[in-house]
């Protein structure tokens, strides 16, 4: 293929690719907002636009227009760059995500992921969002604040003590899939997910991706009833709306990656027999079903979450790092030994 | 106008009071009321024989009465036995109004610290021997004690309402139109309000362990923190410090405008005092230059939430004075009403306390949804669903309207204990919550007999004190209903009491409601513009929702209280927050704050 091309490819890719994630957490606001009305028996927003549709965009525009404050003891590079790293690693994740197999555009092959095939593909995702701690501990530190030092310090414990049992619950999955790459591991679920081959990692890789992008009931950086609003009390406009995009990207994301590793990614969500006897539903058969399939089952696991969110209370710090340490680790340990073993006698 | 009441005295001291005279001779003198005036040099030995010998354990109110005729100030004190049950019995102290001095009586009793500091922040009153005797109410930059007869407010106008500019044939002015430069504002002589900041409340942190006020009035670490064995803490091998925290005045789960002062080693709690006053507006002050019945409403403004009970407390107050008893119909109207408004209290103050575990507003709003319900009937019968105003002296305001009962029964027999079942069902047995309720801000049953907490942080730590059942009001007395209690004194177990108690409350409804005559009088005597009270005093109290409600009554016959004070079962029960909350996480003294369930309108006043 011609390089230009795949250039342009590549560009009008990530731009679309951009372009839906912000979509996307727009409306991410929107969906927890009213399904969690729904779990309160209230109505939710539902003025702005036909059933509230157009409330991202006055929230957007509010929050545009409002006055940017930089308290005057905080330390301005830092307190205006935190919010940035922290939405960035959140959108990059979103390179290796396959959301389809591959189309053919204008007689073009188009993949349906930014980086298809990326052989390190696991180790990538785990590396950017590490990353995207930095943006809290930072927004902790450089607003010079009480709450804010400590929501950041909170995180930054929070987040590496879940990371372990993250990284544990992937490497059992890669014994079993036997590669880091994102597409190959969702081609290997064509037949079976691999939440039915690893069960335990996919419970474990979900509780800690809560914990990874501070949802309730690991929220407690910004826990409100303590903090006030943790790393993000100072911020206001634009910026505070960064964080906020970056909590809801993080959401999607989280629920991109739990799809692709343990719900099938892109393929679609039926019994055999029922693509064989309708056989375009089959994602082989019309690969744009692909993302269709994708995003369906992204929206389902956000409904989990903002389910979670709108069920449970938050765990005393100490006691989520206790839960960190003394249950998730050890068990998915445990598990991947098992699974090691299990790998090894069936050869 | 002082004029004090003129009922001679009761020569006859009876039961334990009899006992007190023979022990102490004359520092023990008979008062014009049910009770004894004490000498205050013998002040603290008396309370003590009192606590220990006569078994009052417990001191329910602590406040000041300015005779300004008499140039008099009486100290008046309640207390009350919490195993026998029984009225309050009543002492106070007298001494003269310049140079105000009495003994504490904190050492007897510790719950007296706060209230003894109102009375010396709004009279003046100097109490010798309290530790830390500061202003609890008002701000440092506040010049006299309001509640001093003679001490007139910036836009003072009259001595008591109705005012006659507001009276037909007068002209309303506004006050700041009359004084456009509140030139009037007072400031105490060595404060300078332009030279204020925030920062000079250094009086806060007095009393933190770690701390100390520097000479420029900044807070400051101290240098060396020395243990027992007179090495360094940490500061040799590790630079730590603890870290100060306001938690509040403007913060989302402090309930109001609250503050607590929390100093804190990593997430441990070191040190916490809770700072008050925000919302103050003095309104035992206001309720002086009030006449009687204009009370009333203003008595909802205390406890926003549960404003019928607050009503109940007040009129019971002054019936005492009026001799009035209110007709059988409307005692169980009135049972009904305060059941209600518990039920309402407690079902808000589980779903916050949910809040503030975490929970996002899920359990709140479900709790929200009954509490709306029951205001409907409140609105139905006064016309206004928080502010009800529904009380009179010998009866209630209006008859309830038609369909109003069968509206309540068809709640309370059927709805209500369905859905007190399913947030037990729902909430009890969760993992979480009980996690982080059992075992942190534990109340041992003596010390909250100690610090005067009352209501339902009393019970939860094991004290079967219930007024209702201690010294029956109003009709109680026909109700079979148990006490709750519970016994760990923990976050958890003031929860479950309130599940209990509204279990308990909808016990005592259901029974109201089937007996409660289906016609008849609801107010005693004729209705009247304005109550003639006579002259005396009197103590009304109730179990309010959030504990023991008192109103303190002087009157001197006139149409307006001479003394008007309020024991505020928010305010009091802050006491124990301290002591419950060191040692636990920072994330414990929310939900323990929670747990005492406070409304910043009845704390602050």
């Amino acid at each position: 293929m011609d390089v230009g091309i795949s250039i342009l490819v590549w560009l009008v890719l990530s731009i679309v690719l951009v372009f839906m994630l912000l979509t996307g957490f727009a409306y991410t606001t929107l969906l927890e907002r009213r399904v969690i009305a729904r779990f309160q028996s209230r109505v939710g927003p539902n003025r702005a636009g036909p059933q509230g549709l157009l409330q991202p965009l006055a929230d957007g525009v509010k929050l545009i227009f409002k006055e940017e404050i930089i308290p005057a003891s905080a330390d301005k590079v830092t307190f205006i760059l935190a919010p940035l790293l922290a939405v960035i690693p959140a959108i990059v994740v979103f390179a290796v995500i396959p959301f389809g197999s591959s189309i053919e555009l204008f007689g073009v092959k188009v993949p349906l992921t930014l980086a298809p095939n990326m052989n390190v593909g696991i180790l990538y995702v785990l590396a950017i969002t590490s990353v995207s701690v930095y943006g809290i501990v930072l927004a902790g530190w450089a607003s010079n604040s009480k709450y804010s030092m400590l929501g950041g310090l909170r995180s930054s414990a929070q987040m590496i003590s879940y990371e372990l049992a993250m990284g544990l619950s992937l490497v059992a999955l890669v014994v079993v899939a036997g590669t880091l790459d994102l597409n190959a591991i969702v081609e290997q679920q064509k037949q079976v997910w691999y939440f039915f081959l690893q069960p335990f990692g996919a419970i474990i890789f979900m509780i800690t991706a809560l914990a990874e992008v501070n949802r309730a009931p690991f929220d407690m950086p910004e826990a409100e009833q303590e903090l006030t609003s943790g790393y993000n009390t100072e911020y206001s406009g634009m910026k505070f709306a960064l964080f906020y995009m970056a909590e809801y990207i993080k959401m999607i994301v989280i629920s991109a990656l739990s799809v692709t590793f343990f719900f099938g990614g892109y393929r679609e969500p039926l019994p055999l027999f029922l693509t064989q006897a309708l056989p375009f539903l089959s994602v082989d058969h019309t690969p744009l079903l692909g993302p269709l399939y994708f995003g369906l089952k992204i929206i389902a696991l956000l409904i989990v979450q903002v389910w979670v969110r709108a069920t449970l209370p938050r765990f005393r710090y100490d006691r989520l790092m206790k839960f960190g340490w003394l249950v998730l680790l050890p068990i998915s340990l445990a598990w991947v030994m098992i699974t090691a073993l299990v790998v090894l006698l069936r050869g | 106008m002082a004029a004090k009441a003129a009922a001679a005295p009761v020569a006859e001291l009876t039961g334990p009071l009899a006992g007190l005279k023979e022990k102490f001779g004359e520092a023990v003198k008979p008062g014009d009321f049910e009770g004894v005036v004490i000498n205050h040099d013998r002040l603290v030995e008396v309370a003590t024989y009192i606590r220990d010998e006569l078994g009052y354990d417990y001191l329910t109110s602590v406040t000041g009465v300015d005779y300004l005729a008499q140039n008099e100030m009486e100290v008046v004190y309640h207390v009350l036995n919490t195993r026998a049950g029984g009225a309050p019995l009543v002492f106070k102290a007298r001494t003269p109004r310049e140079n105000a001095v009495v003994p504490s009586l904190i050492t007897v009793w510790p719950g007296a610290d706060f209230q003894e500091r109102e009375a010396w922040d709004l009279l003046g009153i100097k109490f010798e021997g309290h530790p830390y005797l500061k202003r609890i109410l008002m701000w440092e930059g506040f010049s006299g004690h309001p509640l001093r007869k003679d001490w007139k407010e910036a836009y003072y106008e009259q001595d008591v309402k109705p005012f006659d500019s507001r009276w037909p044939g007068g002209h309303h002015r506004r006050a700041e139109d009359r004084v456009p430069y509140a030139d009037n504002v007072n400031f105490p002589a060595d404060f300078d309000p332009t030279v204020y900041t925030a920062q000079a409340d250094a009086a806060v942190y007095e009393r933190f362990k770690n701390y100390e006020v520097d000479e420029r009035g900044q807070f400051v670490p101290k240098e060396a923190v020395k243990d027992e064995n007179g090495n360094g803490k940490f500061q040799e091998y590790l630079e730590t410090d603890e870290l100060v925290v306001n938690l509040g005045p403007q913060h989302p789960s402090t309930h109001g405008v609250f503050r607590m002062v929390v100093a804190l080693d990593g997430e441990k709690i070191m040190h916490l005092e809770p700072v008050m006053g925000y919302l103050h507006r003095n309104h035992e002050k206001i309720g002086e230059r009030n006449t009687y019945i204009q009370n009333m409403p203003f008595t909802d403004r205390l406890d926003y939430l549960s404003s019928m009970s607050n009503n109940f407390g007040y009129a019971l107050a002054v019936e005492k004075l009026m001799k009035v008893t209110p007709p059988e119909r409307a005692e169980y109207i009135r049972v009904i009403m305060a059941e209600l408004t518990r039920i309402c209290n407690h079902v808000w103050a589980i779903g916050f306390l949910l809040n503030d575990l975490g929970a996002f507003f899920t359990p709140a709003l479900y709790a929200i949804e009954e509490r709306e319900l029951i205001l409907d009937l409140f609105e139905a019968v006064s016309g206004s669903r928080m502010m009800c105003n529904y009380f009179r002296f010998g009866g209630v305001a209006r008859d309830l309207p038609v369909g109003w009962l069968e509206t309540c029964r068809e709640l309370v027999f059927n709805r209500l204990p369905k859905k007190v079942d399913e947030l037990d069902y729902f909430l009890s047995e969760n993992e979480i919550i009980r996690a982080r309720c059992e075992g942190s801000g534990v109340l041992t049953g003596d010390d909250a007999v100690k610090y005067s907490t009352a209501g339902p942080v009393l019970r939860a730590s094991g004290v079967a004190y219930d007024v209702r059942r201690a010294e029956p009001y109003s009709i109680y007395e026909r109700f079979e209903f148990d006490v709750a209690v519970r016994n760990h004194g923990d976050v958890y177990d003031r929860y479950l009491i309130r599940l209990d108690e509204v279990r308990q409350s909808l016990r005592i409804l259901q029974q109201a409601l089937n007996q409660i005559p289906e016609k008849g009088e609801i107010q005693a005597g004729k209705k009247q513009y304005s109550a003639r009270v006579p002259a005396g005093q009197a103590y009304g109290r109730v179990e309010g929702p959030k504990g023991e409600l008192g109103f303190y009554v002087v009157s001197d016959g006139t149409a307006n209280p001479y003394r008007y004070h309020i024991r505020a079962p928010s305010f009091i029960n802050l006491t124990a927050l301290g002591p419950m909350s060191v040692g636990q996480k920072i994330a414990d003294a929310v939900i323990i704050l929670g747990s005492i369930d406070i409304v910043l309108g009845e704390t602050d006043r």
